[in-house]
């Protein structure tokens, strides 16, 4: 595959459902030894309990580096109707997840972050970095480097920031998933949605609950 | 919260003769481990695999499809694949099981469709298909209907009973009423009325009532590639393992894989090498072995199992061990509804047509399937998967994320695929797994008849959802090799002739006395789509068979 952080999504989503996981052998290509330690480590209780604390410090970004990642990541998903990935942390999941399942990224962000510096100083002029910029500005430097590897791998660590279990490092307090609408429970009582409302249901098969 | 307790088993000594030493805690493995014990006969279970108790059991989309949290995975057992067997395989993780006690059972999606009259004898009735294999089983629906009743008892299988008359005759009711209907249920219920298309409640291996002490599922929705932590979905970890425990004869030993199955001058098997979780080698004496290891590990291990008297593999001297691979086909289109859907609630699937079991024979393709909708897919890899006709980032993709979450439904289509002997399960000639062993090498190209009959089928989701209101409607690509493979279906094929068969229509291997052969890999075709259902009921029916050789001493 030319660009693994580019995937076709369709496919790649029939592929998981197929019982897969197509995407985790392009995105994270990682080493077994720290898939297997998170999956050792995954023996804490499953049903609903405090998470462990969300992490407040970083383990492979400087600060600075961090400050850059977070604005990024902030653009991809910005707060704007609802927390966004600054405030589910996904800068932490993408921290944490270049020590370990997605290791092998860490010279695509090493130069990638490089790229986007000089491009920054090159249109914006000595002194500014993609964090200083407005939002339209970071806005056009994103659209510039959106076909880039880096970006794809950006963007798909920002969502799985947003989205993935805590113990990852983002979605802090199920922020992401409250925004989506997706509960964290191990219980969900019916109806779930319009069309299986009774009188829905009723409506629009003839049928009486 | 009451949940399920695992109860122990035995332990036999590793120098101890056991009755049987069965190979796979799967649905295959686990059945036939629960009815021999249940008619008095020791079984040590041998399974890869770790026990994944509840406390395990999160809803972690990360290990459920990106680091195979349950599954095997590259870094350990990786694979080679190549379309033909003229190309140049490449390292390419494509057969997917899982390997934990309970095997893909563990965290599967539950459809439990009983095949019909016509899956067994097909080729009589449709004739040979060009460049395939395709024979009829050596049994009928008719000798695996008491079977599968069983089975719907065994598991508390929830369904109702079929309203229509092309289905085939039931002895008995479905022990437990349908699932609630979901959202995407309730859609299909919709399209296929507009349509004039048959549909039903789909018969499912998840709990609606309480059952046998089990808790019935609470809806939580992390269903597919997760497992269950209430005990709901009625996988072989909850179900058949358990019973097997119970019954004071059966040992689960986990994390032991089976490298080599061992015979004698006679030819007949004496026992098995395996790696224990310290990857130290350990044999294990046994009278009988069934090997029940899914589609690609019982033929590997048969190919692995070579010795003087059997040089091209156990149980090979048809050289049929591996061929014939299939899979199902699963053909997706995807539909964005004016309403709240919320399908993340509640088990995937609730309601299927069959309308298209038996499509018209002048479409000139082999085989038919059935349809479910569903949501399938948790909000991660939902969203990172959504269609690209949008914004990518950004408040404009954040919007349209929330809106595929909560207002999309997906139809599926489930099919045949052929039997094709260049579809093989093989050894790779350099590759070795994390043990040292001999790595999977697959050759898999579709059928002309099966890329024909993928196209159908989509087509006939995309007019589902059409039908059922859709706003948008959306074709994934299908076809030309899946990105990966489930499904492992007829590397070990059962039939009358030992040229052309591996096992006979016992689940006996042909070339073994005391070597029984019972999974996937069994199958002769591959059916319509949902495999699990019949697996079990062959494993069933096998054990029956096999507990009656055994008191007869004819093994």
């Amino acid at each position: 595959m030319t660009d693994p952080t580019r995937l076709d999504p369709m496919v790649s989503r029939r592929e998981f459902v197929a019982g897969v996981s197509a995407l985790g052998a392009v995105w994270l290509m990682a080493c077994s030894r720290e898939q297997a330690a998170v999956a050792e480590s995954a023996s804490m209780p499953s049903m609903p309990a405090e998470s462990s604390a969300p992490p407040q410090t970083l383990v492979h970004f400087s600060s600075e580096q961090g400050v850059e990642i977070e604005a990024m990541a902030s653009r991809i998903i910005p707060s704007d109707d609802g927390p966004g990935a600054r405030e589910a942390g996904a800068l932490y999941f993408i921290d944490r997840t270049l020590t370990s399942l997605a290791k092998d990224q860490v010279p695509l962000f090493a130069q990638g972050l490089e790229a986007l510096s000089t491009a920054v100083v090159k249109r914006h002029g000595a002194g500014q970095r993609f964090s200083t910029l407005t939002a339209e500005q970071q806005d056009a430097a994103l659209k510039t480097i959106e076909q880039t590897p880096f970006f794809g791998a950006m963007r798909f660590a920002t969502i799985a920031g947003f989205l993935a279990l805590p113990k990852y490092g983002g979605n802090k307090d199920y922020i992401g998933w409250k925004y989506i609408g997706q509960e964290h429970t191990f219980e969900q009582k019916p109806p779930f949605g319009w069309y299986d409302l009774p009188a829905n249901q009723q409506a629009l098969l003839g049928r009486v609950l | 919260m009451r949940r399920q307790e695992q109860p122990t088993g035995k332990t036999f000594a590793t120098n101890a003769e056991v009755d049987f030493v069965v190979i796979g805690s799967g649905i295959a493995g686990g059945s036939v481990a629960r009815e021999l014990t249940a008619k008095g006969f020791d079984v040590l279970v041998l399974e890869q695999g770790r026990h994944v108790p509840p406390s395990d059991m999160e809803h972690d989309e990360i290990g459920a499809f990106i680091s195979n949290r349950w599954t095997n995975t590259p870094e350990q057992s990786p694979q080679m694949y190549r379309k033909t067997a003229d190309a140049k395989a490449e390292q390419r993780h494509f057969l997917q099981y899982a390997r934990v006690v309970g095997g893909t059972t563990l965290h599967f999606t539950g459809n439990f469709w009983r095949f019909r009259p016509i899956d067994f004898n097909e080729f009589s009735q449709r004739g040979a298909v060009p460049g395939t294999a395709v024979a009829d089983w050596p049994i009928t629906y008719e000798e695996l209907e008491p079977y599968y009743t069983a089975v719907e008892y065994a598991m508390g299988i929830s369904g109702e009973t079929p309203t229509d008359p092309r289905e085939p005759m039931r002895s008995k009711p479905f022990p437990l009423p349908p699932l609630n209907v979901t959202g995407p249920g309730v859609l299909l219920e919709v399209g296929a009325k507009k349509l004039g298309w048959n549909s039903k409640a789909a018969p499912m291996a998840i709990l609606s009532r309480e059952y046998k002490g089990r808790q019935p599922c609470h809806n939580c929705g992390f269903c597919l590639a997760f497992p269950c932590e209430w005990g709901a979905k009625s996988g072989s970890n909850w179900t058949m393992i358990p019973d097997a425990l119970r019954s004071g004869r059966c040992e689960v030993r986990s994390e032991s894989y089976v490298h080599r199955i061992e015979t004698d001058d006679t030819g007949r098997v004496t026992g098995v090498l395996y790696f224990d979780k310290d990857k130290k080698e350990q044999r294990q004496k046994a009278k009988a072995v069934v090997l029940s290891a899914n589609g690609a590990e019982t033929p590997r291990l048969l190919l692995m199992s070579t010795s003087n008297r059997f040089p091209d593999g156990l149980a090979n001297s048809s050289g049929l061990v591996g061929k014939h691979l299939m899979f199902n086909g699963n053909v997706v289109a995807d539909g964005l509804f004016e309403h709240a859907v919320h399908g993340h609630k509640g088990p995937v699937v609730t309601r299927i047509t069959q309308e298209h079991y038996i499509p018209d024979p002048s479409l000139n393709f082999f085989g038919g399937g059935g349809i479910d909708m569903r949501f399938d897919v948790p909000a991660m890899i939902k969203t990172l998967s959504m269609p690209t006709d949008g914004p990518e980032w950004g408040a404009a993709w954040k919007a349209r994320a929330r809106e595929w979450f909560t207002h999309s439904a997906s139809a599926y289509g489930h099919t045949t695929t052929l039997p094709v002997a260049t579809n093989s399960v093989t050894l790779d000639p350099e590759l070795k797994d994390a043990w040292g062993m001999p790595a999977i090498r697959t050759t898999y190209k579709e059928h002309e008849h099966d890329m024909r009959l993928f196209k159908f089928f989509q087509d006939r989701c995309k007019e589902l959802l059409s039908a059922a209101g859709a706003k948008k409607v959306y074709a994934s690509p299908f076809g030309d090799a899946p990105g990966s493979a489930v499904h492992l279906l007829g590397t070990a094929r059962m039939g009358n002739d030992p040229k052309a068969s591996v096992a006979d229509k016992y689940h006996r291997a042909h070339d073994v006395k005391n070597l029984f052969i019972v999974d996937g890999s069994s199958f002769v075709t591959s059916g319509r789509g949902q495999p699990t259902m019949t697996i079990q009921a062959l494993a069933f029916r096998a054990a029956d068979h096999i507990a009656q050789f055994a008191t007869r001493l004819e093994i």
